[in-house]
């Protein structure tokens, strides 16, 4: 603290932090607590047994009444009187708490996800890992070429044929594959050249119905979030030591092994975190390629949960659930490729 | 290794870069050709004659329309609320190497690594308490959350590379903190200011993720693409993508002679 007050004033200081303030526990903190807490509530309606108690009470209430109006004794009467007007109040207090639920907190949420929807939770983090591993794979001699392997005007052709699909929307980029594969879309238009559909009478082969249309579009959509982490990190490596490895009779892959690889750590660990954060939380793939009918991917449910079922509860549970499988993918890898929070944002 | 193994592995690598730019491309093409078939459902197969009809369809448009104007204004909101946020956050950061710095990186970095969905939910639920719902506002404060991020990365890395002694001197030479603020930290910064702007107007014109699960009833221009998608599809979505793919080789190309010319001055530099 005094070392900011030495470096800004007392004055400026303040000021930023109060927009530190404002940012981090204002637009971060504060809505992910707040997420949490939806998540580990729900309002329970009055049971069978509030509904009976309320029942024998009225009856209470109104052999009361009958004593009353039938009693001559003075004493009798201001008993019965209380008697009543306690009765009243309780069944007033019943009824109030059967309209108006109790707030109950607890694991409810988590815990009474039915097992259809914890499957499409595993199923989604399956794919999305799919879709990670994928990419990696593809992308890896990509960036390799595009940050060492060429030099020149064709290094900056090649980039700008990287950045141009990268830059797209997302949402244009499903839209391609979904005129691609969709019912009256380029392979069935082509494959009607040949006799095989024929699209007047609506003979299609249905891509879309199957989940490896959602997948193959998910790998386009997100595919380059791999490519550029690891060609920034390539990009510092100093071609010399590629030379120097390859004087002293280093192979290809070891030279892969020892030299570029390990440089480029931080770079595939960020391509991997941002490639599976993507796909486990896109909204946008599933819903476009589905056209909305499909259910096979988690953030779907999330979406349904608040805007179709109404229910915030379920949902904050379905959303911080998936906020915490992306929380543990990014310590895994973070353990695994060794590399600490400041080596991610570079 | 021979030459004539790497001459081989060389062939083996172009052709691969050669097909994954081809499947990068290919389907581009095929969304932007469609937007000039005269046939009513997008398609490239079913080819009915080359028209510009969609275009004009397009600026007819309304929604489309109000949703351009919805977005720009969401995009001009984030600008002003991430820069500054950004701005302060790396400020702090710079000056606090402590384990409290370490936690407070943390925390501004973390919503880069969140899926979109669950900022723009987090928003929506936070606000309720509030009575405000989703809308162009709550996108806007749900881009900002994540977009400042973007910005105070930009500002921090700008500001590992400055130089101390400016200041010092500055100092030396009686001038208060306020002056060397605005006078040398400031400067110093502005460029990385204007390319952060752009940046975050980008990010937020673009944004789905977020957006749709923050806007409530209210529409940006991506957001009703989106809902194009999935009901009726029709090329003036193609006549959108062909203007947002001419724009983006723009930026793009742009983006890319930027970058070169400034690796090459560094490189005469040094």
């Amino acid at each position: 603290m005094r070392k900011l007050v030495d470096a800004y004033g007392a004055g400026i200081t303040t000021v930023l932090l109060l927009l530190v303030a404002i940012w981090t526990l204002g637009m971060v903190i504060a809505p992910q607590a707040t997420m949490l807490d939806q998540s580990l509530w729900s309002l329970e309606r009055g049971t069978a047994d509030l509904t009976v108690e309320i029942d024998r009470t009225y009856n209470e209430l109104s052999t009361a009444k009958y004593d009353y109006e039938h009693s001559k004794d003075a004493e009798a009467r201001l008993a019965l009187d209380i008697r009543i007007q306690g009765l009243t109040q309780k069944i007033a207090e019943l009824e109030l708490k059967e309209k108006r639920p109790d707030k109950v907190y607890g694991l409810q949420n988590y815990t009474r996800m039915t097992d259809i929807h914890l499957q499409i939770f595993m199923k989604t983090i399956f794919y999305a890992v799919m879709v990670t591993l994928l990419a990696l794979v593809v992308c890896y001699p990509v960036a390799y070429m595009a940050a060492l392997a060429s030099s020149g005007l064709r290094a900056t052709l090649l980039l700008l044929a990287l950045v141009i699909p990268y830059a797209l929307n997302e949402l244009l980029r499903i839209y391609a594959w979904l005129m691609i594969l969709d019912y009256q879309g380029v392979i069935n238009g082509v494959l009607e050249w040949f006799g095989v559909t024929d699209l007047a009478a609506r003979r299609w082969i249905p891509f879309l119905e199957s989940p490896a249309a959602v997948f193959m579009a998910m790998v386009y959509t997100y595919v380059l979030f791999m490519v550029f982490p690891i060609y920034n990190t390539l990009e510092t490596l100093d071609r010399n030591q590629i030379e120097a490895a390859r004087d002293l009779g280093a192979s290809v892959p070891r030279i892969h092994a020892r030299v570029i690889i390990p440089h480029a750590k931080p770079g595939i660990a960020v391509g991997c975190i941002m490639t599976f954060m993507l796909s486990a939380g896109s909204y946008s793939v599933p819903q476009i390629m589905t056209r909305g009918q499909g259910g096979d991917w988690f953030s779907q449910l999330v979406y349904r949960q608040f805007f179709e079922a109404n229910n915030w509860n379920i949902g904050a549970a379905y959303a911080f659930s998936l906020l915490a499988a992306c929380m543990v993918f990014v310590f895994l890898v973070m353990t695994v490729f060794g590399i600490r929070l400041k080596d991610i944002a570079r | 290794m021979t030459r004539s193994e790497g001459r081989a592995a060389r062939i083996v690598l172009d052709v691969y870069i050669g097909l994954f730019l081809v499947y990068l491309f290919a389907p581009l093409v095929v969304m932007s050709v469609a937007a000039f078939n005269a046939y009513p459902y997008p398609s490239v197969t079913q080819w009915r004659g080359f028209t510009l009809e969609w275009f004009p369809a397009l600026f007819r448009d309304e929604r489309l329309m109000r949703g351009l104007f919805n977005s720009i204004v969401i995009a001009l909101g984030v600008i002003a609320l991430s820069i500054p946020f950004g701005l302060a956050g790396a400020l702090v950061l710079h000056r606090l190497q402590s384990r409290a710095g370490g936690l407070l990186y943390a925390i501004m970095v973390s919503p880069v690594l969140m899926p979109g969905l669950i900022i723009g939910l987090s928003t929506l639920i936070f606000w309720r308490h509030f009575s405000v719902p989703g809308g162009l506002f709550l996108a806007m404060v749900a881009q900002a959350s994540f977009i400042a991020s973007y910005c105070m990365l930009m500002f921090l890395a700008r500001l590992e590379r400055f130089d101390l002694t400016l200041e010092e001197a500055a100092l030396d030479l009686g001038a208060s903190k306020f002056m060397v603020m605005r006078r040398i930290l400031f400067p110093y910064l502005r460029p990385t200011a204007i390319t952060a702007s752009a940046i975050a107007f980008l990010q937020s014109f673009e944004n789905y993720n977020t957006t749709v699960f923050s806007i409530g009833g209210d529409w940006t221009l991506v957001t009703e693409v989106g809902s194009r998608l999935r009901f009726g599809l029709s090329p003036v979505v193609n006549v959108v993508g062909v203007v947002f793919v001419v724009l983006t080789v723009a930026v793009a190309t742009l983006y890319v002679l930027l970058s070169r010319r400034h690796v090459a001055s560094d490189a005469r530099a040094s």
